[in-house]
């Protein structure tokens, strides 16, 4: 019965993205006819779609880099058996379980040019007024909410390495301080080569998560201005539901099926290589 | 976020007098407090009446308690309607999808068939593509059964939607309860229905602890779904509803603020109380995937 109802709300529905991306559907029109391979031919002609298809690109790259870093980095700080590490670990994880609402709004305070909270600490060490506007110029509206977006999903990736740390034997570590080794030697040879398993979970997690990153982008640029925060996601959305070009949306949705499944296919296969390696 | 440099450098740990505690706690305080300012500078917002706020800053500690924000918030209609609207979502889409996949969960797990560890990865690979690849068929089905502007589109999508994460969480759960204790059951001439409900769901509250807070949290926050599939006022979730009346409290950032928190506080509440279900639950479900 779960495998059903899963099977008919979303296996089904993926298989009409199919069937919907080879019609010029309206989303209302009953009659609709089949254009073929019309509609991804226009995705190869979209400017809007290419530019979208880089950004999704770079925000998934960042996406990647900023959180797991930082993720791991806090992650051995907090490891190291430091006062208070039960609470700094909520700290940093208490973003996870506020909605991207919230945070979009949180952040585009943050970003206010007037009043907002950088440009004021801006200001106060520049001793001069500051009044960028982050999210209104194009060149950093998308870094803009990738910031906001790795501060929401830092947590996510510490407490991943956390649980990785924890299950690394401490005798490991207690001969590398026998040896003298400094902290640095330490994370380098001993702990990043086993921490490999975690560092798999925490990108596949990042460029998956970050393939869904919409909401977030919606509340503060709604792909703006001048369609430079737009990613694949968002342009799906604009086309189908703002232009009610459905069957090109479905096209697009198409697309984006065929990455999610390459990635997937990719985690898979790096996941079994990893489960050869440790078992 | 970025302006965060790499860690100081290490000073040699055998040394009798050793400082690299006191620079990690150091080191993380400052991050911490970078990590609370935007969630301090929303509460901070929200006990500051306009008066005050359009004199200074946003961000600095009030002079004194105002309340009133909460007042005008906690008495708008529109409010009310938006959080039960959302609780009648939540609600019933987390007890389903977790029913579902404690069935499913148990069936994978103790009930094997042929084929059944393909069906196991491919129902669990669903939980990694973006919602975004099956919008307009749900979209034209919902539409197509009268359904859209209405709250079912949005319990059925989460359902279905939590389905595999549900059934992962559990099938790893039941894989660690004994074969003896079920066999043992058999013997004593119980069917699978009552093995299931007598004994291995006590044995599997943990887990359903866990579920039930990961379930919980992300369907109250879910955005793009409600988006979608409602279109009157009174059909909006909490999370769609902060959004519509940012417009109608346009400059009140006090209000805004205020809104935001009430909107957070079923979850920041459920997080506090259950974050280590809620945090093993996120490790399980990533580690395991």
């Amino acid at each position: 019965m779960p495998v059903a109802i899963f099977s008919v709300f979303v296996v089904w529905p993926l298989i009409s993205s199919f069937y919907y991306s080879f019609t010029d559907w309206n989303g209302f029109d009953p009659n609709y006819e089949f254009v073929g391979f019309e509609n991804f031919s226009k995705i190869y002609k979209d400017r809007l779609f290419a530019s979208a298809a880089i950004n999704t690109v770079v925000w998934m790259a960042a996406a990647i880099v900023l959180p797991t870093g930082l993720g791991l980095f806090l992650a051995l700080l907090i490891d190291s058996r430091v006062p208070g590490g039960a609470v700094f670990k909520s700290v940093f994880y208490l973003p996870i379980c506020l909605s991207a609402v919230v945070v979009g709004q949180v952040w585009v305070w943050i970003y206010q040019p007037d009043w907002g909270l950088l440009n004021t600490t801006l200001s106060y060490f520049l001793s001069e007024k500051f009044n960028y506007a982050w999210l209104a110029k194009p060149e950093s509206a998308l870094f803009s909410v990738i910031a906001a977006w790795s501060w929401q999903q830092t947590g996510l990736s510490m407490v991943i390495y956390l649980a990785g740390l924890t299950a690394i034997p401490s005798d490991l570590t207690e001969v590398c301080e026998l040896e003298g080794s400094s902290w640095w030697q330490k994370v380098r040879l001993v702990l990043l080569p086993l921490l490999a398993p975690a560092t798999v979970v925490v990108i596949a997690l990042s460029v998956i998560n970050s393939l869904k990153g919409f909401d977030i982008l919606f509340i503060m640029t709604e792909g703006g201005p001048f369609n430079s925060s737009d990613t694949l996601a968002m342009h799906m959305y604009n086309e189908s539901f703002r232009k009610y070009y459905m069957g090109y949306g479905s096209a697009i949705a198409v697309v984006l099926f065929l990455v999610a499944l390459t990635i997937v296919w990719l985690y898979f296969r790096q996941l079994k290589k990893v489960d050869e390696i440790y078992s | 976020m970025k302006s965060i440099a790499e860690p100081a450098e290490a000073p040699g740990s055998e040394r009798p007098f050793n400082p690299w505690p006191a620079v990690v706690f150091v080191c993380l305080t400052v991050l911490a407090a970078l990590f609370l300012a935007p969630t301090f500078g929303v509460l901070m917002s929200s006990i500051k009446s306009k008066r005050e706020i359009a004199f200074g800053q946003l961000w600095t500690m009030p002079t004194d308690l105002f309340l009133g924000n909460y007042a005008d918030v906690l008495s708008n209609p529109a409010v009310h309607k938006y959080l039960l609207n959302t609780f009648l979502v939540t609600a019933p889409a987390t007890a389903a999808s977790i029913s579902l996949g404690v069935l499913g969960g148990y069936v994978f797990a103790k009930l094997p068939f042929r084929g059944s560890n393909l069906l196991f990865l491919a129902l669990v690979s669903g939980m990694f593509f973006p919602p975004q690849v099956i919008l307009i068929p749900l979209y034209r089905l919902f539409n197509s059964m009268g359904l859209i502007d209405t709250l079912w589109p949005m319990i059925i999508v989460h359902t279905a939607m939590g389905i595999p994460i549900c059934t992962l969480l559990m099938r790893n759960f039941f894989a660690t309860v004994p074969n003896p204790l079920r066999e043992c059951a058999i013997i004593e001439g119980a069917n699978e229905w009552q093995i299931l409900v007598l004994v291995a769901l006590p044995l599997s509250l943990p887990a359903l602890a866990v579920l039930a807070t990961l379930q919980f949290t992300w369907i109250w926050n879910d955005f793009l779904w409600p988006l979608i599939f409602t279109q009157s006022d009174d059909k909006r979730t909490i999370m769609l509803g902060l959004v519509f009346m940012r417009g109608q409290y346009s400059v009140a950032w006090g209000i805004q603020g205020a809104m935001s928190l009430v909107a957070s506080l079923p979850t920041l509440i459920v997080f506090l109380f259950f974050q280590r279900y809620f945090i093993k639950g996120m490790t399980m479900g990533a580690v395991k995937g």
